[in-house]
């Protein structure tokens, strides 16, 4: 088991703790997105896009 | 290697009603909530749309309207709570003649089915025919009509909330008072210290848990409040005391918009997670570290 360790977050965190923080970004950048982005234009895949990114970098370096 | 299989095995039945009535619903939920689905409605089949809920949802104005007053009720209807229920687990702790009785008599309405709750403050609050419009025009000359005005609605919520509620703040507090030690209380007397120093630097950090817990507690419980605002107010006037709950019930019943509801169940249940655990990473987590 990962134990908890300091990444860039303010936080010490578990991958658990990183998933969950992953998860809780990507609903709310996918509701903002919803609501003021995908208006102008812009398709829902990309924020997922940026979500999954942002993902993999919050669980490996968190 | 035979105590973790027996560890597991303790924990199977406790995993496994957990999965039937938890996460097996919020999945059902959550896949429900991507469909466009009203049974009753021209077209009763479950079509997937995709994020149209959601996408609806965020230009849903009842919704974020709701959303307002639901955090309005939260903050005032739990602060109050912990506020008097302190006060009450402290005057509880004291003795006084009556007192059984009195605690007893203050635990009733823990009882009570949140419905009985709206009916019969509904009955009391009722212009003509309730007793505190009474009390309040014939004291006071004070128009108490909560189908009109919309704070007195919001207000009337908040203040039955309380009345329902503080029971169980108090109890949760006074088991925590009782648990407390008693040297540190007498070592702060001897050094001098008087009554407002001994709450803020040694009650108040010594029973911060259980504070936290029951905070928690009511915050989730405020947040998805339906049956006693229901019969009270039914949401109105207006959609003054529409809460999220409220209006969820709105949407899944009377307009058996189950698609809509769901995705608006999921959004209040992220948001309850996401509150919940930005109070416990903010009050809790830094004070836990360090302790192992």
């Amino acid at each position: 088991m990962d134990k908890d360790r300091r990444g860039f977050l303010p936080i010490e965190t578990n991958w658990f703790d990183r998933l969950f923080i992953s998860i809780v970004l990507w609903v709310a950048l996918s509701l903002f997105w919803l609501r003021f982005i995908e208006p102008l234009g812009l398709s829902i895949w990309i924020s997922v896009a940026i979500s999954v990114a942002l993902a993999i970098i919050i669980v490996k370096r968190g | 290697m035979q105590s973790k299989f027996l560890g597991w095995a303790l924990l199977a039945p406790t995993l496994l009603i957990l999965a039937l009535f938890g996460v097996v619903p919020f999945i059902y939920v959550l896949f429900v909530s991507f469909h466009q689905w009203n049974p009753f409605g021209a077209n009763p089949d479950m079509l997937f749309n995709w994020a149209g809920n959601y996408r609806k949802l965020v230009f849903d104005a009842q919704f974020l309207a709701s959303l307002g007053v639901t955090a309005a009720f939260v903050f005032f209807a739990v602060l109050s709570e912990l506020v008097l229920g302190y006060a009450l687990a402290q005057a509880l702790m004291r003795d006084f003649p009556g007192k059984a009785f009195f605690r007893t008599i203050h635990t009733l309405p823990l009882i009570m089915a949140p419905i009985i709750v709206g009916s019969v403050w509904k009955l009391m609050t009722t212009p003509s025919i309730g007793i505190i419009p009474n009390i309040l025009s014939n004291w006071l000359g004070y128009d108490l009509n909560i189908g009109q005005s919309a704070w007195q609605a919001f207000a009337t919520t908040v203040i039955m909330d309380i009345w329902h509620w503080t029971p169980l703040v108090t109890l949760t507090l006074i088991a925590a008072l009782v648990s407390l030690p008693a040297d540190p209380f007498e070592q702060a007397q001897i050094d001098g210290a008087n009554r407002r120093q001994i709450f803020w630097h040694i009650t108040l950090p010594m029973i911060r848990p259980a504070i936290l817990a029951t905070v928690f507690i009511r915050m989730m419980d405020a947040m998805r409040t339906v049956d006693e605002v229901l019969m009270l107010t039914g949401g109105g006037p207006g959609s003054a005391t529409r809460y999220v709950g409220v209006h969820i019930f709105k949407e899944v019943f009377p307009r058996t918009n189950y698609g809509y509801g769901s995705a608006v169940s999921v959004i209040v249940l992220y948001l309850t997670i996401v509150v919940c655990w930005l109070m416990y990473v903010g009050l809790i987590a830094p004070r836990n570290k360090g302790k192992g």
